[in-house]
C-alpha cells in the first residue's frame, strides 16, 4: 500500500525537479555568452572611436575568457554547476542544427577526404599514444583511456571507454583532466599557428577538426578561426565522433581477450549503443535542407539557432576549466598527454598540408 | 502494476542519452521554424 502511494507522488516530480536544478547554470551560460556577444560588438567600437588599435577580438573568445576568468577567479557556485554542465547538450543541438547550412554533396565530398584523414589520424595516434604509455610506464588501461580520449573525441570517448574496458576512475579522472587541460591550451595555440602559417579556412577547419580532441574545443578552436574554418571543423570532428563505437569495441574486445574485461555479446547493438546520434541528426537536417525541406530564411534562422546553442557551448568551456583543480590530476599522464598532443598537431598538419597539395585547397 | 509501468515509462523517456535529446531539442526547434512560429531568429 505504501508503494503504491509513494509511486504516483515521487516519480512525476523528480524530472520537474532535475529540470528546476539546471536553471541557475543555464542562465549563467546565457548571461555569460551574451556578455561576450556584447564586448565583441562594444569593445571594438568604441576602440575604434578613441582611435586605439585593438585587435578584432570575437565573441567565441571573449565568452571562453569570461567563463575562464570566473571559474579560476571566484569559482562557479555549486547551484550553477548542474545548468553549466549542460554545455554538451547545446553543443550537440547546436551541431545538428547546422547541418542545414550543409548540402548533402558537400558532406559527402568533404566527408569522404575527411574520412581517410581521420581513419590516417586516430590509426597514428592510438600507435603513438600506445608507444608514449609504454615509454612513460604509464598503467595499461590508462594509456588505452588516454590513447583513446586523443584519438577519437576526448571526454566521451574516455567516458565510453571506461566502461567498455572496466578502468578505474582514477584512471579515468587523469585521462580527462589531461584531455581537458589540453584542449584549453588547443583552443589558444591552434589559431595562432593557423594565423602564423597562413593556413586558408579550409585547411585550418580541417586541422582543427583532426588535431583537437574534445569536441567543444575543436568547434570553438574553429569558430576562433572564422565561420567557414569553424563549420568545416565541426564536420571533421563528427567524422571523428562517428568512428568511437568501432574504437572502443576494438579495445572491449581486446581486454576482454585478456580476461580484464567483460566480453561484448551483440557487436551490432554495442555499436548502436556508442555511436553519436546527433552526427544522425545533423545528416538528417542536412538531407532535409538539400531537398528544400527550409526555405532561405528559414535556414538562416537555423544557422542562427545553432550560433546561440555554440554561443552556450563556449560559454560552458571557459567555465567548466579550472586549471587549479586540472593542477592536482598529477605530471605523468599530463606530459604523456601534452607530449602526445604536440607530436598528433604536428602528425594532423602535414596530413592536412599533404592533403591540401594534393586536392588544391 | 499500472502504476509501475507508467512510472517505467517515465524513467525511461528521462534516461534518454543527451545525445538523443539534443537531437530531439534540435529538431522540435526545426519544426517551430518550419511551421513559421519562429519567423525569424535574430543573431
Amino acid at each position: 500500500m505504501a508503494d503504491v502511494l509513494t509511486v504516483p507522488q515521487v516519480r512525476p516530480v523528480q524530472p520537474a525537479l532535475r529540470f528546476l536544478r539546471v536553471i541557475p547554470g543555464v542562465l549563467l551560460l546565457v548571461v555569460v555568452g551574451y556578455a561576450g556577444k556584447l564586448l565583441e560588438q562594444n569593445v571594438g567600437a568604441y576602440a575604434k572611436a578613441h582611435h586605439w588599435t585593438f585587435p578584432n577580438i570575437e565573441y567565441v573568445l571573449w565568452a571562453i575568457v569570461l567563463g575562464l576568468v570566473i571559474s579560476n577567479t571566484v569559482g562557479v557556485p555549486e547551484i550553477f554547476r548542474t545548468g553549466v554542465a549542460t554545455y554538451e547538450f547545446w553543443l550537440k543541438a547546436g551541431i545538428v542544427l547546422l547541418g542545414a547550412r550543409f548540402l548533402l554533396g558537400d558532406i559527402l565530398k568533404l566527408g569522404g577526404v575527411s574520412l581517410v584523414l581521420v581513419a590516417i589520424e586516430i590509426a597514428g595516434s592510438l600507435a603513438f599514444m600506445t608507444f608514449l604509455g609504454r615509454l612513460f610506464k604509464l598503467k595499461p588501461k590508462l594509456t588505452t583511456l588516454l590513447a583513446v580520449g586523443s584519438a577519437v573525441c576526448g571526454v566521451s570517448a574516455i567516458i565510453a571507454t571506461k566502461g567498455a574496458i572496466e578502468a578505474d576512475d582514477e584512471d579515468s579522472s587523469f585521462s580527462i583532466a589531461a584531455i581537458l587541460a589540453l584542449g584549453a591550451l588547443a583552443l589558444f595555440t591552434f589559431p595562432l599557428i593557423g594565423h602564423a602559417l597562413h593556413l586558408s579556412d579550409h585547411a585550418y577547419g580541417l586541422w582543427a577538426g583532426l588535431g583537437v580532441d574534445n569536441t567543444a574545443e575543436a568547434t570553438a578552436a574553429g569558430a576562433l578561426y572564422s565561420d567557414a574554418a569553424g563549420k568545416l571543423a565541426v564536420l571533421v570532428k563528427s567524422t571523428r565522433n562517428a568512428m568511437i563505437g568501432f574504437v572502443v569495441l576494438a579495445y572491449a574486445i581486446y581486454w576482454a581477450s585478456k580476461g580484464q574485461a567483460q566480453a561484448v555479446g551483440n557487436k551490432a547493438a554495442f555499436l548502436w549503443q556508442k555511436f553519436p546520434k546527433f552526427v544522425l541528426g545533423f545528416l538528417l537536417i542536412s538531407v532535409l535542407a538539400t531537398y528544400h525541406f527550409f526555405n532561405k530564411d528559414q535556414i538562416g534562422a537555423l544557422a542562427n539557432l545553432s550560433r546561440w546553442a555554440f554561443l552556450l557551448t563556449f560559454a560552458g568551456v571557459g567555465l567548466r576549466t579550472n586549471f587549479g583543480e586540472l593542477r592536482k590530476q598529477g605530471l605523468r599522464p599530463f606530459a604523456v598527454g601534452a607530449i602526445g598532443e604536440v607530436v598528433i598537431a604536428g602528425f594532423t598538419l602535414a596530413l592536412v598540408y599533404g592533403a591540401s597539395k594534393i586536392f588544391g585547397w | 502494476m499500472s502504476e509501475e509501468a507508467v512510472g517505467a515509462g517515465t524513467g525511461s523517456l528521462w534516461k534518454l542519452s543527451l545525445d538523443t535529446w539534443a537531437v530531439l531539442v534540435a529538431f522540435l526547434l526545426a519544426l517551430l521554424v518550419r511551421t513559421g512560429v519562429f519567423k525569424h531568429v535574430p543573431w
